[in-house]
């Protein structure tokens, strides 16, 4: 590959919503780091060149995707990846040809490749900080509602845990509900809700039902003020699709919100808007899938190569200034020291950052037991 | 409480789950790629980690876990601490599985195996699972030395209390009643009773 040759990048998100506002999010995310980048001279006057396919939302064209990408397209690096089982399809393959892959994603930890740059929060860097936050405010009474499979699984385990660490917690509930969910699923737990009246409800309904819950916990007319709802994925592309009123008062916890008063952030977002128009809606998945791509350009810039063994050395441990705030990728685990937050939604489909952290927490994929009161874990605000 | 989808409510997380920060593990590997990645993926899931090779004649003192690179080099020498009760897991890292190496690994009294190259994926499950299996047999080692004991006393006392009936002329329930009201002024078992009345009389049947 000579040193003007264009450097191709393979893009591998669903689009048009199919399964979440968050992952079509992600798509535009990359495509304008891409943009910016190449209008700043490209890498050393190398242009980046997305070749970008859509999977439908199935695991197995994910896979068949990643590896046409890597033969018939050539490229090195792969962007993409939100449900866990998409991204746990895509692995075999990455790995099998040894190329790298960036998931922006949140998800549930206890995985590590030496082949994938995660830069979504872990646990450790939402879960607890939600616990610590809806059982000092409101109470250890909990009800869960999640989609039915494995992020919700194990995220349940985790605040299951750490409500025990209360006194006077009780689980009052725990439902699970189809990827594919719609209104009439949430009627009968939002009943059961209403009976049992819990402390707060903590939601792993991901993707586009997310919507439905929340509108039926409004139609029912629930109070946030009483009884929130936590989240560690709603975000303010579900609240666009859900309608501002609907999420009004509730609680999501991530390390970005577009309401962070930086003025990295803001001109980020500026500039995103002239490009992109007001369609997409600029979330934490969205940050996450755009600060990825530019610690990529770096480390290209730093080594000459897109080339996983020369690659890899300079992007662990390497950082950016990311919209949220300083980043840096962890050497030992390959994940990302980010910033929790937790955010308020308000009457205008944004956050009101409630709490959040000054330091940059470190990820720890593989903690079992995590403990509210850490100190490592403590928002500031 | 009702849970819809998955089988059962998320319970408290396993004991042999929450304590894999406070797991001392050893790991007999030479210092190459697979001993990195091993030694790392352990370090990443917490785990308190020593690293030795050659392998040490026995792994270091409160050790709760051994990955054992089972080498042709290894395969002749004699680890006796493998098949002490109360040894810890070993878990084999094997780069060949033809019958030579099988045979190591069993002889190694091994509870789990993972493969070379050695990848982050499966180590966590790997030791998970020996670690639970390891204990298992020891609760049932303790119980099948209990019942063996129990067993051999239950046949002891039987055997003292036909030796009483024939001598005396005693029902069986009678026989029973000395050999337990012995036990209790004398304070010790009736097994102990019992064996000293076997030997007693096999003395006194030799004299005859």
């Amino acid at each position: 590959m000579s040193q003007r040759d264009p450097i191709k990048v393979g893009v591998l998100f669903s689009d048009y919503d199919a399964v979440s506002a968050s992952e079509t999010a992600q798509l535009k995310g990359t495509l304008f780091a891409i943009q910016e980048i190449n209008e700043a001279g490209g890498i050393d006057g190398r242009e980046l060149v997305a070749v970008q396919y859509d999977p439908h939302a199935s695991a197995g064209q994910y896979r068949v995707l990643a590896e046409r990408l890597i033969i018939k397209d050539k490229v090195n690096v792969i962007f993409g990846c939100f449900m866990s089982h998409t991204r746990k399809a895509v692995i075999p393959v990455i790995e099998k040809w040894n190329r790298l892959l960036f998931y922006p994603t949140l998800y549930e930890g206890f995985e590590h490749s030496n082949n994938v740059i995660y830069t979504g929060p872990a646990p450790n860097q939402n879960s607890v900080q939600l616990a610590e936050f809806m059982t000092s405010n409101f109470g250890a009474r909990i009800y869960i509602v999640g989609s039915d499979y494995i992020f919700p699984y194990e995220s349940n385990r985790i605040m299951t845990d750490l409500v025990q660490q209360r006194q006077d917690s009780e689980k009052v509930g725990e439902r699970y509900v189809g990827l594919d969910a719609t209104e009439k699923d949430f009627t009968d737990i939002i009943a059961d809700i209403k009976n049992e009246r819990p402390d707060f409800i903590f939601s792993t309904v991901v993707g586009n039902p997310t919507q439905y819950l929340y509108r039926a916990y409004a139609d029912a007319g629930l109070d946030p003020k009483e009884m929130p709802i936590g989240s560690l994925s709603t975000s303010e592309a579900e609240i666009a699709q859900m309608g501002a009123d609907v999420a009004a008062g509730h609680f999501t916890s991530a390390p970005y919100f577009q309401s962070i008063a930086t003025p990295t952030n803001r001109i980020c977002l500026e500039n995103f808007r002239r490009r992109f128009g007001d369609e997409t809606v600029p979330n934490q998945t969205w940050e996450a899938a755009y600060f990825q791509v530019y610690l990529f350009a770096n480390a290209v810039r730093q080594v000459g190569s897109d080339e996983i063994d020369v690659l890899l050395p300079a992007l662990l441990g390497s950082e950016h200034n990311a919209p949220q705030g300083r980043i840096r990728i962890d050497p030992s685990n390959n994940h990302t020291c980010l910033y929790p937050r937790i955010g308020q939604a308000k009457a205008d489909g944004q956050f009101t950052i409630v709490r959040e952290s000054r330091r940059a927490v470190y990820p720890d994929p593989y903690l079992v037991t995590h403990s509210l009161g850490d100190w490592t874990a403590k928002l500031d605000k | 409480m009702t849970t819809q989808g998955r089988g059962r409510p998320t319970q408290a997380t396993p004991k042999l789950l929450r304590d894999l920060r406070t797991l001392r593990v050893a790991v007999f590997h030479p210092k190459d790629q697979d001993g990195e990645q091993l030694t790392q993926q352990l370090q990443r899931i917490g785990c308190q980690v020593q690293a030795f090779w050659p392998p040490l004649q026995e792994p270091p003192a409160d050790t709760d876990l051994v990955f054992f690179a089972v080498r042709p080099d290894v395969v002749k020498l004699d680890f006796p601490w493998c098949r002490e009760s109360r040894s810890p897991a070993v878990i084999a890292v094997v780069n060949y599985e033809n019958p030579v190496i099988v045979d190591a690994i069993l002889r190694l009294g091994v509870k789990g195996v993972i493969a070379s190259p050695v990848r982050s994926f499966g180590v966590l499950s790997a030791l998970v699972v020996a670690q639970y299996v390891n204990d298992e047999l020891h609760t049932k080692d303790k119980q099948i030395t209990r019942l063996e004991s129990k067993l051999f006393g239950i046949r002891k006392v039987a055997e003292a209390k036909s030796i009483l009936m024939e001598t005396r002329g005693i029902t069986d329930r009678e026989a029973y009643r000395v050999i337990r009201e012995q036990a209790m002024t004398r304070r010790v078992s009736t097994e102990e009773i019992a064996n000293a009345i076997i030997n007693a009389n096999s003395i006194l049947s030799f004299k005859k």
